[in-house]
């Protein structure tokens, strides 16, 4: 059951497609999971075409723009088979113990296993799935069953999604699916839940400062997988 | 009836829809660009104003898309607005994240990919005409504030935060505008 859902705010920019891509890659995360937001969404996306529908047209000409679009219309129409085969291509996807979310699939083509991971601690790893030039830093953690998460504050906006496990803080228990959205304000100390490792989707819109006296010797390695820290 | 209140020319664009998917009909691919383009050059140009070449290319990109996707449209699960729209909103994200300063790697083909079509049946399907016809009747009665925002965020392509910088207002005047719109229009029951 997920207890925690992206703002309206936030579904209706990314119904709108106005939100940031890092932060729509989560939304879409979540929404795999969620019949709930799906619902939403849709409703959104309806309102979306009625203001499309109604946008207005401009007298601008298209005689040329179709005639142009007419005569090459033959090089871009897809064969039969290659639009079977791009159909397909996102089901493919079981690999070991976890199924990755499709929205994932670009960035992860095998298995969670096969990401590049770097350990932070020998009960935390950190894999960078992109980091966007000049925007945010997109990564999966991993923790083991029962471990503290080192404690940090963000400097920027972080949004954390659960895709396996469970972990709890201050405020609740966060399960598969959940989203949770933290401002740099915020502080906290997220424990994993004993049965089991937690993998989280990342995505942080500045880096991150450890505040314990472990993070305190992380920080540079933070810092140097980030964007901004690399001018 | 529900299906009464579906317009015949709406009507008329889902049979080109299936005629394209069937016979690779072009004459009703043509029908389907003059109506389509000038939208999707206005929903371009808001976000943009005065980049035609852009415009073009993306209203071009939605035309091949209708052309090649046409067997994957299902009028169960959303009008043919809705997926236009939805094409018309993929193609400008995917040409923006090309060729903005800030280029970005992240594909936005797998991040909408799931979200229209979902398994339809007839229960949905008329519950979907409902929602459709609520929304599209009360927007014509919204205060022009809260159409305004809306626009911002639909079609401008702003956030929410930006929308409130662009109107020098308070994000919570925006948020609250777009929540009250959201009530009315019945999208949003809160939880
Ligand atoms: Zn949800």
């Amino acid at each position: 059951m997920i207890h925690y859902h992206p703002s309206i705010e936030t579904l209706t920019d990314y119904a709108a497609g106005s939100l940031p891509l890092a932060h729509s890659l989560c939304v879409s995360t979540h929404v795999e999971h969620c019949q709930e937001c799906q619902q939403q969404i849709r409703k959104l996306e309806m309102l979306g075409s009625h203001l499309f529908d109604q946008a207005g047209t401009h007298s601008r000409q298209l005689n040329h723009l179709k005639d142009r679009f007419f005569t090459q219309l033959e090089e871009h129409t897809l064969e039969e088979n290659d639009i079977e085969k791009h159909a397909q291509e996102p089901n493919s996807n079981h690999w070991g113990d976890y199924n990755i979310p499709s929205s994932l699939r670009q960035f992860i083509t095998k298995s969670y296993d096969d990401l590049t991971w770097l350990r932070l601690s020998p009960s935390f790893k950190i894999a960078t799935l992109y980091n966007e030039e000049g925007g945010a830093q997109i990564a999966l953690t991993r923790v083991k069953a029962g471990a503290h998460m080192p404690t940090h504050t963000h400097t920027g906006n972080e949004i954390t999604l659960v895709l396996e496990g469970a972990f709890s803080d201050e405020s609740g228990v966060y399960r598969q699916g959940d989203f949770i959205n933290r401002d740099a304000s915020h502080k906290h100390k997220p424990i994993v839940t004993k049965d089991a490792e937690c993998i989280c989707l990342t995505v942080l819109d500045a880096p991150i400062e450890f505040t314990g006296w472990f993070a305190r010797l992380l920080n540079p390695i933070i810092r140097r997988y980030h964007p901004y820290s690399r001018a | 009836m529900e299906r009464a209140t579906i317009l015949p020319a709406e009507e008329q664009r889902v049979t080109d829809m299936q005629s394209i998917a069937q016979h690779r009909d072009q004459a009703a691919l043509a029908r389907l660009f003059d109506h389509y383009v000038p939208r999707v050059r206005s929903f371009c140009l808001a976000a943009q104003p005065g980049a035609n070449i852009m415009a073009d290319d993306i209203a071009q990109e939605v035309m091949i898309r209708i052309w090649n996707k046409a067997h994957t449209y299902k009028p169960e699960s959303a009008s043919l607005n809705t997926w236009v729209f939805t094409l018309a909103r993929n193609a400008r994200i995917d040409y923006l994240r090309k060729n903005s300063r800030h280029q970005s790697d992240i594909d936005p083909e797998y991040l909408w990919r799931n979200v229209v079509d979902e398994n339809a049946d007839p229960f949905k399907d008329a519950q979907q005409k409902r929602d459709q016809e609520r929304i599209q009747q009360g927007l014509d009665k919204l205060p022009s504030d809260q159409k305004q925002v809306l626009a911002k965020v639909y079609l401008e392509g702003k956030t929410h935060k930006e929308a409130a910088e662009e109107l020098s207002l308070p994000l919570g005047t925006i948020k609250s505008r777009v929540r009250l719109a959201l009530h009315k229009l019945t999208i949003y029951v809160k939880r």
